[in-house]
């Protein structure tokens, strides 16, 4: 059984319920299950028509939209292999991507996505079709053999259905569960990025222990879930909350229009179900200190009360792993009607009734306020490499500062020698794409996955992760020091957004701090402060002591050894296409001490 | 509203089958069609609070006094005037001082059409309220789409000074035309309220006269106010709102000016005429001095201090001015140097024609949308808790 298998069934059995929405022109249109695969069906049939064999990848490089998944479910019905690209990816990444994954056909966005391909057209010989969903800026303007519109390419598929009615069916009935499905592009934050081959099967272990199995949420997601559907499709954390919970537990699906329009979606939508990485999370709570600093007076002497208040329960909540007790129950329920349901209202989490963080590392301040709350919050584990499969906190049982504990039926354990950790189940991916010699070296011959992120028990219940391997720094003193603890305790304050700690083979450890300027501007706005540029800002002298003052701050929580010596701001905000971070707005550290080399040199030399 | 609409989005292929669109549960803010974003209750609070009131409204009738009655039905006529009044000014943002006119011809006309034939006054006695009611609006607005050309050419201040002159025309008019009128200080009989044999103006098996005559302006009151809602939220209302902001760029975006300035004193001039032709059966007489400067003022108060371009503020606005008067009137016996005499000075009169103007000074300084603002900013702050924004 396959995920296209899944959605056809519910087809079948629920043709009229909601299987999607999304926005257009200010009204969410609803997809029904049976429009859902008509869809599916018709892509698929236009796919057999080009000429797409077993095992052909169809690259996808478009924003979320219902296109996104008709063309993944269509190119799995076929057998062949999806490859997402980032809608960010700049046209040189775009051309590695295209060429290394040896797509045929592309189904681009819109003008811009179809610009990139054809500037690198030459580099990507494979490549026999764009697939252009927007026609605005194409149609009538661009000429060439290549290109052709969704229109065109379901009526391809229309006429192929007429000629071969079963076309589609036979090749779904072939499907083996060893058919790689997608390639999985790892984002990239040493070398050049690898695709991850997931195959049918390592996808059905997924969806059996995250989806059905309430892998995730208890009670496990159902049909009158609601989930809003923002991160990049081709991440495997947003795949799985979009294409996989949608097509197994019938999950409906929300397109928010942008990743900028983001909370303005969440207040309409009001989902049940959330999943977002921690710079989402972060950003929702430097918002929620902005508007309140701009409050009345009453509004914000009641709302800071029980934001206190907030805190405590969180505290509590800690504590007994996720449970109420009396006490906070009664705490909550005043604060309910006094702060709670309206501050969750408007940040479009009063129906969330599980939210999870996962994809990159965060502050347990910062999962403690959505949990004081009543958001419940679970901070989750997984990778490409293992289907995203690997731990998770269960509700209940939370431990802040862990990422819970492994899913049953997997195996894990930490390397007593490194404390690499390391996964073997169904879920383990079957290598990168043509790169065996890479595959050797995270996947051995007994089938442990290597992730490549050093952990470490506690309670030998719950996972905590103490950082990335190759991100690990042994100062000249000869010290181990996780840069990504330090890092994250600096951006739990609302004032700052990037944070890089650097100090391997030195001294001492110096950061390159990025401000946030939404917060920061704000705070320079009620002091009177004059500024111009993201630069100008971060160079005042007030800024710099304010800066100053979290450093410190955080410094008192960490040994001697741990502290920030001292910091430099970066001159401009971090950006994918300037290649400091990577797609999933990771930050490339290599990129970043190479490009900044004479900041972090001056932090050295004074 | 209907809970489930058609969508309105078109198939993107043609065998693709388009579901029905649903409201879905406790998202108020997730719509899924146009109908239920333009939907006029587009939530449950709003439609069970909305239904709450027009059953309290209808459950007075045997709530209050005959007394007490009488002055809410004179308020919910006065409302229906405002409304249209809110219609030509609110909305489409041509200024009129001619309002009494167009109340006194919707007046005479109703009065003439269900006058007894062999009267003293002109009468053809047909007192069926569904005949004379649109008659009356109809020639009113006859009357005001005549009056709208002058509309289309002048604009703003000079417009005002136009219509102003309507009502001195007006006064005039009806002063001398005895025959129909009666003259000053005589007056005739006004319309008979008679709804399908029963006469609505006499004390019968069904209620008392206030209780029958309160219940009839009401339901019409509640007719009027949801055929302006709809209007103004059609393409229509539209093209009135883009009139108001900027007649020069409305016409550039493909409006036409004439056509909907036109339409615009039409429309309000029906309902100026339906509340001219309901305003005197309560009383039972009408006097050609009534229709004077001062009524057009009364109207004008009604939505600037209720709120322009809103329909609930025009009625909380002639709710408010109506109920005002009996307060005034009681002057006398409080304030001892106010008379209730019209031949001394100062006397109530007077006082509440300045009270008006003050009103109206005080609420364009400190809350130019009225009523309905005051209702807004209460309703903002508690939508916005915890933030203010």
């Amino acid at each position: 059984m396959t995920i296209v298998d899944r959605v056809r069934e519910r087809a079948r059995a629920t043709p009229h319920a909601v299987a999607m929405r999304h926005k257009d022109f200010g009204i969410w249109q609803e997809v029904t299950w049976a429009a859902y695969w008509t869809q599916v069906e018709l892509v698929a049939h236009a796919l057999l028509a080009l000429g797409i064999e077993p095992g052909d990848r169809v690259a996808i490089h478009s924003e979320n939209r219902p296109e996104w998944l008709y063309g993944d479910l269509g190119t799995v019905a076929v057998r062949g292999i999806t490859v997402g690209l980032y809608p960010t990816n700049p046209p040189a990444e775009v051309a590695y991507l295209l060429a290394d994954s040896g797509a045929a056909i592309l189904l681009a966005e819109d003008q811009e996505q179809v610009d990139k391909a054809l500037a690198v057209r030459d580099e990507c010989p494979d490549l026999r079709r764009i697939v252009y969903m927007e026609p605005r800026g194409i149609r009538g303007r661009y000429d060439d053999d290549l290109l052709m519109s969704w229109p065109e390419f379901l009526a391809l598929g229309a006429e192929h259905r007429a000629g071969h009615p079963d076309a589609v069916e036979r090749r779904m009935a072939e499907a083996a569960p060893d058919d790689v499905m997608t390639l999985i592009y790892t984002s990239g934050t040493t070398g050049p990025p690898k695709g991850v081959m997931l195959t049918v099967g390592n996808v059905e272990f997924a969806v059996d222990t995250l989806v059905t199995g309430g892998g995730f949420t208890s009670p496990p997601p159902s049909e009158r879930d609601l989930a809003l559907s923002y991160l990049p499709l081709c991440h495997v954390a947003e795949r799985a909350f979009t294409v996989w919970f949608n097509s197994a537990a019938g999950v409906q699906v929300n397109f928010a229009e942008s990743i900028d329009t983001v909370q303005a979606n969440l207040r309409e939508v009001q989902p049940t179900i959330l999943f977002g990485v921690p710079r989402i999370w972060e950003k929702v709570l430097a918002q929620v200190n902005i508007k309140l600093e701009s409050a009345s007076p009453l509004k914000r002497a009641i709302t800071r009360f029980w934001l206190r208040v907030a805190d405590r329960i969180g505290d509590t909540l800690v504590r007994t792993g996720g449970t109420h007790t009396l006490g906070t129950r009664l705490a909550y329920a005043i604060g309910w009607v006094f702060c709670y349901r309206a501050l969750r209202e408007r940040l479009g989490m009063r129906r969330v009734r599980y939210a999870a963080s996962g994809a990159a590392p965060i502050a347990p301040d910062v999962l403690k306020f959505y949990m004081g709350i009543g958001i419940p919050m679970h901070e989750v584990y997984g990778m490409s490499e293992n289907t995203a499969i690997a731990t998770a906190n269960r509700p209940g049982r939370v431990r802040l500062g862990t990422v819970g504990e492994p899913h049953p039926g997997i195996e894990l354990k930490i390397d007593e020698a490194t404390g690499e950790i390391m996964t073997r189940h169904p879920g383990n991916f079957a290598g990168y794409w043509r790169n065996p010699r890479a595959t050797a070296d995270v996947l051995d011959p007994d089938g442990w996955l290597h992730t490549g992120d050093v952990g470490e028990w506690v309670d030998g219940t719950h996972v905590r992760i103490t950082d990335r391997m190759k991100d690990i720094i042994i100062t000249a003193g000869g010290k181990n020091v996780a840069p990504s603890e330090i890092e994250n305790a600096l951006k739990a304050s609302p004032y700052l957004k990037e944070a890089v700690v650097i100090g391997d083979q030195r001294p001492y450890l110096v950061a390159l701090i990025g401000i946030e300027p939404d917060t920061v501007g704000e705070w320079a706005r009620r002091r009177g402060l004059p500024y111009t540029t993201y630069r100008d800002l971060s160079e005042k002298a007030e800024t710099r002591e304010l800066v100053r003052g979290i450093v410190n701050e955080v410094n008192a929580r960490f040994a001697s050894v741990e502290q920030v010596k001292r910091f430099a701001f970066l001159p401009k905000e971090l950006d994918h296409e300037d290649g400091e971070l990577t797609a999933t707005q990771k930050v490339k550290r290599s990129a970043i001490a190479k490009l900044f080399e004479d900041l972090v040199e001056g932090m050295y030399a004074r | 509203m209907t809970e489930t609409t058609r969508s309105a989005a078109a198939p993107a292929a043609p065998d693709i089958p388009t579901g029905r669109s649903h409201r879905v549960r406790g998202r108020p803010l997730l719509y899924t069609s146009y109908a239920q974003d333009m939907a006029l209750l587009d939530t449950r609070a709003k439609r069970v609070w909305t239904g709450l009131l027009v059953v309290l409204a209808f459950a007075l009738t045997v709530l209050l006094q005959d007394r007490s009655l009488e002055v809410l039905a004179t308020a919910y006529v006065m409302a229906i005037g405002a409304i249209g009044l809110n219609i030509v000014t609110g909305y489409a943002g041509q200024v009129s001082l001619g309002h009494a006119f167009f109340v006194a011809i919707g007046a005479y006309t109703a009065a003439a059409l269900s006058g007894p034939v062999d009267g003293q006054r002109l009468g053809y006695g047909i007192a069926e309220i569904w005949i004379w009611l649109p008659a009356a609006g109809l020639v009113a607005a006859a009357a005001g789409v005549l009056v709208a050309p002058l509309a289309t050419r002048l604009r703003g201040l000079y417009l005002a000074i136009v219509t102003l002159g309507l009502v001195f025309l007006g006064e005039h008019i009806f002063k001398e035309w005895q025959e129909l009128t009666g003259g000053p200080g005589v007056g005739r009989e006004a319309a008979v309220p008679q709804l399908f044999g029963v006469r609505l103006d006499q004390d019968g098996p069904l209620g008392t006269k206030e209780q029958l005559l309160y219940t009839l302006m009401l339901a019409l009151l509640i007719v009027f106010a949801v055929a302006a809602r709809n209007l103004a939220r059609s393409r229509i209302g539209r093209a009135f709102a883009a009139v108001r902001d900027r007649d020069i760029a409305a016409e550039v975006i493909g409006v036409p000016l004439t056509r909907y300035k036109v339409l615009a004193f039409g429309i309000s001039s029906f309902y100026a005429g339906c509340a001219g032709g309901l305003l005197y059966t309560i009383s039972g007489y009408v006097e050609p001095g009534s229709f004077s400067l001062l009524m057009s003022v009364q109207f004008i108060a009604m939505v600037l201090i209720g709120g322009v371009a809103t329909v609930s503020g025009s009625i909380a606005g002639a709710l408010f001015i109506t109920l005002l008067q009996p307060l005034t009137r009681s002057l006398p016996s409080l304030v001892p140097f106010v008379s209730g005499d019209t031949t001394q000075t100062p006397n109530v009169f007077q006082v509440e024609t300045v009270l008006y103007g003050l009103l109206i000074v005080l609420f364009l300084i400190f809350e130019p949308r009225g009523l309905f603002g005051l209702w807004i900013r209460i309703r903002n702050y508690w939508k916005s808790w915890p933030f203010s924004y």
